[in-house]
Order: C-alpha cells, then structure tokens, then sequence
C-alpha cells in the first residue's frame, strides 16, 4: 500500500503492525462527531464529540443519566446510530452491526458485566476470541489473559455465574482482550468493588495501555479514572460539557466539587 | 467427580441393556404374554420420539428460544417420505435417498420460517412456531390431491436390507421380514438415534454449541464478542427442523404410511416439550429419560395396564375414565406442576463445570 500520508511516519511510536492512515495526528483512531442516538422516543445523545487517539486511555465522567454508557453501547454497535457519525480506524461505523464491528478490532467490557454465568471461565474466554479462528493464538491469548488476572486460572472450570463480583469484572476484562483490540471499550468497572480490587484491575488497565492497547473508560469513580487517563470529558445529560486533559480536570474546582466530593 | 463417573457408568450400562434387550431369547415374549400386549413394536416409537425431542432440544435447550411447532416438522418429513415413496407418485426413491430428502425439505421449511421471524423475541416468536404447527396439520388435511389428507398415503415400503448385513442380521437369530419381526426396526431406529445423540454431544462441545449457550445466557454480552445472533438461530432453527424431519421420515417408514395429519397437531409439539423439561432442559440423556417416561406411560404402562384390568374384570363396560390411556394427559400435566415445585430443572439437569472447586 503506498500512500502519500506516508512521510508523516515519525509522528507516534506503536508496537505492532498498525494501518498506514493511522499514523497521522489528524486521523484518531475512535472519531465521535455529533452523535445522537437514543431509545425508543427518548433521545438520550444530543450530538456528542469526542476522540481517541491511539495509545491513548481517554475517560468520559458524568452523573447518573448523563448517557455515558449510551455512548459506549453506540460506538460498539449495540444501539443504532442516530445521527453524525463515528469512524473506526478510518472507517464509518453508520449500518455496520455490532458483531462486525468487533472484527474491526475494538472490544467492550460492558456495563455490570455480563458474563456468562452458566458457563466456565474458560469457556468465556473462548467466547471472547468467538471471531478468532487461530487456535494456537487463542491459547496464547487464554495464557495472557491468566498472567493478567492469576486467579481466573485457579478459576477456569468454575462457572462463571459462581465468580465473586471482582473475579467477574476482571473475566470480563480479560474476555474483551481475547480479539487483541486496538481499543478497548470499558464500561464502569468499579461497579460495586471493593477498592483493593478496583485499585488491582486500575493497574491491568494501566499496564493494557502500556503495552499500546487504546482505553475508552467509562466511570462514575471520577477520580480514579482521571487518574489513570490522558485526557477527560465531562457528560451532562446528553452532551459533552467540558473537555480537558486528565490533569487539568483533576484540578479543575469546578469538577472537583461537582464530581471528586471535595 | 464421582458422582459424574457413575453417571456415565449409568448410562453406558442402560445402552448396554437397550442394545441386548432384544437379542435375549424370549425375554420379549416373556414381558409381553406377562403384560398381555406386544410392547416390542412400541420401542421404536419411542426411539423415533428421542430422535424428535433431541431436535427440539437444540432450540430449546441450547439457544433458550420457546418452540411449540416442532411436529410440523416432523410431519413435513413425513410426508415428503410418503411422497416419494408411494405408487400414486413417480418417484418411489429407497429409504436413504428418501431419508436425507426429507431431512433437507424440512430443514428448508425451517429456515423458511425462521428468517421473518428472527426478529421476534420471547412469546412472539413462541406465538409464530404455535400458529406454523397450526398451519401446517391444516395445510397437510386439506391439501388431499397432494397428501392423501386423512387418507394417508401409503403403502410406504420398507428399507432393503443390504445383502451384506443379511448374514450377520441371521446369525443374530433376526428374521428378514419388516412386518414379523419388531427387532429390524428396533435396531434401525435405535442406530439412528445414537447418530443423533452422538452428532449433537460433539456440537456441544464445538464452537457452535457454545456460542447458542451464550447467546441464551446473554444476547448483549454475544453480540459484543463478536456473535452473529440472527445467524445462529437460523441455524438452531434449521438444525432442529431438519432432525425433526429426519424423524418423520423414518416414522412414516416404521407405520408404513403416513399417518393421519392430525397426529402432528400441537398436542404432539406440546407432549414433546414435555419430555424436555421433564428430563433436563438441554441435557441430551435427561431429554430421552424424558421421553421414556412419556411415551414409555403411553406406549408400554398404560396399555399393559389397561389390558390387565380388562382381564381382570375390573373394568367390564370398556369405561373410558377407568382406562389409564385416558388420563394421559392429566398424569403429564400433574408431573409438570409437581416438576416445576420440586425440581424445576428437570429429572437430570443440565451441568457444567464445577462451582465452588468441591468438584460437586
């Protein structure tokens, strides 16, 4: 493939094989531009913005019902686009379905889970790599998966309904990563942890992202998020209402009284 | 763990008896002059059944989706057995060709009938299956220039047996007649049934299989990985009916004809439904436990049990609600409330990998 966009090849350093179109600043690799989408007759997004860039971890805050994980469930596929337009690695996600957009590399941990209870650890995972058909990979990415998170592997025949809450998210985390995703959709994965646990699986995130993986988070724990991300954007009830790098937003007071309970 | 070994142990050694049954010299004879009614040319009945209700078990227990039309299907193989079988029409293929024609018709029908529907979820999908069946059995009377209706179309001739299973057949003591001898079709059926149970115990274990548990366990969380929803009902739906036409096809073969259209009403479709959350929703060998006791109660108990109390004189005017055929339904339908209170998953449930690590 040659193509003129070529020179601009300094501009960021990613491990692995990545896209020629991807490499310049001005293509992120999860453009989001004025979306609206919504359920039934309720319009829940009122024309979103937002980016990631690659290798970047962005995080979306917000209150209860601001649409955070309508936002998540739209860039995945799972609630149908609306209006405006969300492009994946240079392509429009508009009429693609969720099952196709995972082939395209992004993976989502979604909202409370979901695992499946009645079947084994394992068997979740092998869900996850479902679109992978190397099985030599697959038990690559099952071996990783348990250097990541130990105690699924003590764990793999046990079902996963029988997973404390902790050992769910983490199985949820690690199912998403069995298609090696460019980026990785999560949705609040502190929900209802206790804060070692959320500390531990903050950790993985931190360290998926070294490793290049690009994060989408999702959190009510705004605090821990801003932590860990680059960039931040404040959701209010369907709009995106304040943008800023992780820092700033941390230091913002406005945010932190709204926000961080200070 | 070791309860999982004696299970197996169980099932190996109920095979073991459903294989040798036959081949016991007058063992048969013996249970049916004790009981006063031929049973032996019941069992492939029931076989035929287990291969019906491990069809449905596919849609049902495997992907979660609410079907009350299977014996349409069952049916339809039926009858495009008799079609191209009987003298009326031109064909009068063999029985394998004629089999897997009947599978295909069937399998078709019910990827036919799925594609509109795969949008439908829960009661409505359940409400299209109930009014196909419906449709069907209506279908199948009326149309008489092509299915005979309550004619039937028959003779439906037996399978040929080929020349070099005749040898080992008569070495087993087995006489070469379809109609004397109940074992050539006890063995048929029986083989086709352990076809089926074995095809579907490796599509459990497959890709496949795993993907319909999924997709039952959590249609969100299947899309997100990447699972094709509407693709792999169509092929549960697709697969059930085709096995289910399978069945037909060799229930045609068995009675000969084709039977009344009104046999593969709604009742049946129910009665099989039965047997499944009877036995274990998706557990194939609760599934056929389920049928034996079903058909078993309408094939073997309640007949037995209605000519011993004619013989006894206790019931001399030939009364219906002394006759334990007639409660059929009224027995299934207790057994089901009870089931639902006392063991809500079935006689052998479904299980699947440990859950505490007490290897339970």
């Amino acid at each position: 493939m040659s193509d003129p966009l070529h020179k601009d090849q300094d501009l960021r350093a990613d491990d692995g094989p990545i896209e020629e179109s991807q490499k310049t600043s001005e293509t992120p690799l999860l453009n989001v531009s004025e979306l609206r989408s919504g359920y039934g007759p309720i319009e829940v997004l009122k024309g979103i913005s937002l980016h990631v860039n690659a290798g970047e971890i962005v995080t979306v805050i917000g209150a209860n019902g601001a649409g955070k994980t309508t936002t998540l469930m739209t860039v995945s596929g799972c609630v149908k686009i609306r209006g405006g337009d969300i492009t994946f690695d240079g392509r429009s996600l508009t009429g693609i379905p969720a099952h196709e957009i995972v082939k395209l590399g992004m993976a989502q941990s979604p909202e409370g889970r979901k695992i499946f209870p009645r079947l084994t650890v394992l068997e979740n995972l092998q869900m996850g790599a479902f679109t992978v058909r190397d099985q030599v990979r697959v038990r690559e990415d099952i071996e990783k998966a348990y250097h990541y998170f130990p105690i699924l592997k003590d764990r793999q025949k046990q079902l996963g309904g029988t997973l404390s809450g902790g050992e769910q998210q983490m199985l949820a985390i690690a199912r998403a990563l069995m298609i090696r995703p460019k980026l990785l959709l999560l949705d609040e994965p502190s929900l209802g942890l206790a804060p070692m646990i959320v500390l531990k699986i903050f950790e993985v995130i931190r360290e998926l992202n070294r490793e290049g993986m690009s994060v989408l988070l999702v959190e009510q724990n705004a605090r821990l998020a801003l932590k860990i991300a680059n960039r931040g954007y404040v959701m209010e009830t369907g709009s995106i209402t304040a943008t800023a790098p992780a820092q700033e937003l941390l230091n913002d007071p406005r945010i932190q009284a709204a926000y961080l309970g200070e | 763990m070791s309860s999982g070994v004696l299970r197996k142990l169980a099932g190996l050694l109920v095979l073991a008896l459903v294989i040798t049954y036959p081949l016991i010299p007058g063992l048969n004879d013996k249970i049916e002059s004790m009981l006063g009614k031929k049973i032996g040319d019941s069992f492939p009945t029931i076989f035929i059944y287990g291969i019906l209700a491990l069809a449905l078990n596919v849609v049902v227990g495997y992907t979660g989706l609410l079907h009350l039309g299977i014996a349409a299907f069952f049916g339809i193989g039926a009858f495009t057995t008799g079609i191209l079988t009987v003298g009326q029409y031109p064909f009068q293929f063999g029985f394998l060709p004629v089999l897997v024609v009947s599978t295909m018709a069937a399998a078709l029908l019910g990827g036919i009938l799925c594609v509109p529907t795969l949008r439908l979820r829960g009661d409505y999908l359940a409400l299209v299956t109930l009014g196909f069946g419906l449709i069907t059995v209506t279908a199948l009377r009326n149309l008489q220039e092509i299915t005979g209706g309550m004619q039937t179309l028959n003779p439906i001739p037996p399978p040929k047996i080929p020349e070099i299973l005749r040898c080992p057949l008569e070495s087993l003591g087995l006489t070469m007649s379809w109609t004397e001898d109940y074992r050539l079709f006890y063995y048929l059926t029986l083989g086709y049934l352990l076809l089926v149970f074995v095809f579907l115990r490796n599509l459990e274990h497959s890709r496949l299989g795993r993907a319909w548990v999924a997709l039952r366990e959590d249609e969100l969380a299947a899309t997100c990985m990447g699972l094709n929803a509407a693709r792999l009902k169509l092929l549960a739906f697709t697969l059930a009916a085709g096995l289910a036409g399978m069945a037909g096809s060799l229930y045609a073969t068995k009675m000969t004809n084709t039977t009344e259209p009104t046999r593969f009403d709604f009742q049946l479709s129910c009665t099989i439904l039965s047997c499944l959350i009877l036995g274990g929703l998706g557990n194939r060998t609760g599934v056929l436990l389920g049928v034996f006791l079903v058909a078993g109660y309408d094939f073997l108990f309640a007949p037995a049990a209605d000519a011993w109390l004619q013989r006894n004189d206790m019931n001399p005017n030939d009364k219906g609600y002394l006759k334990f055929s007639m409660w059929n339904l009224m027995i299934f339908g207790l057994a089901l409330v009870l089931m639902m209170r006392f063991r809500s998953s079935g006689l052998l449930p479904k299980r699947r990998g440990t859950t505490t690590g007490k290897g339970a």
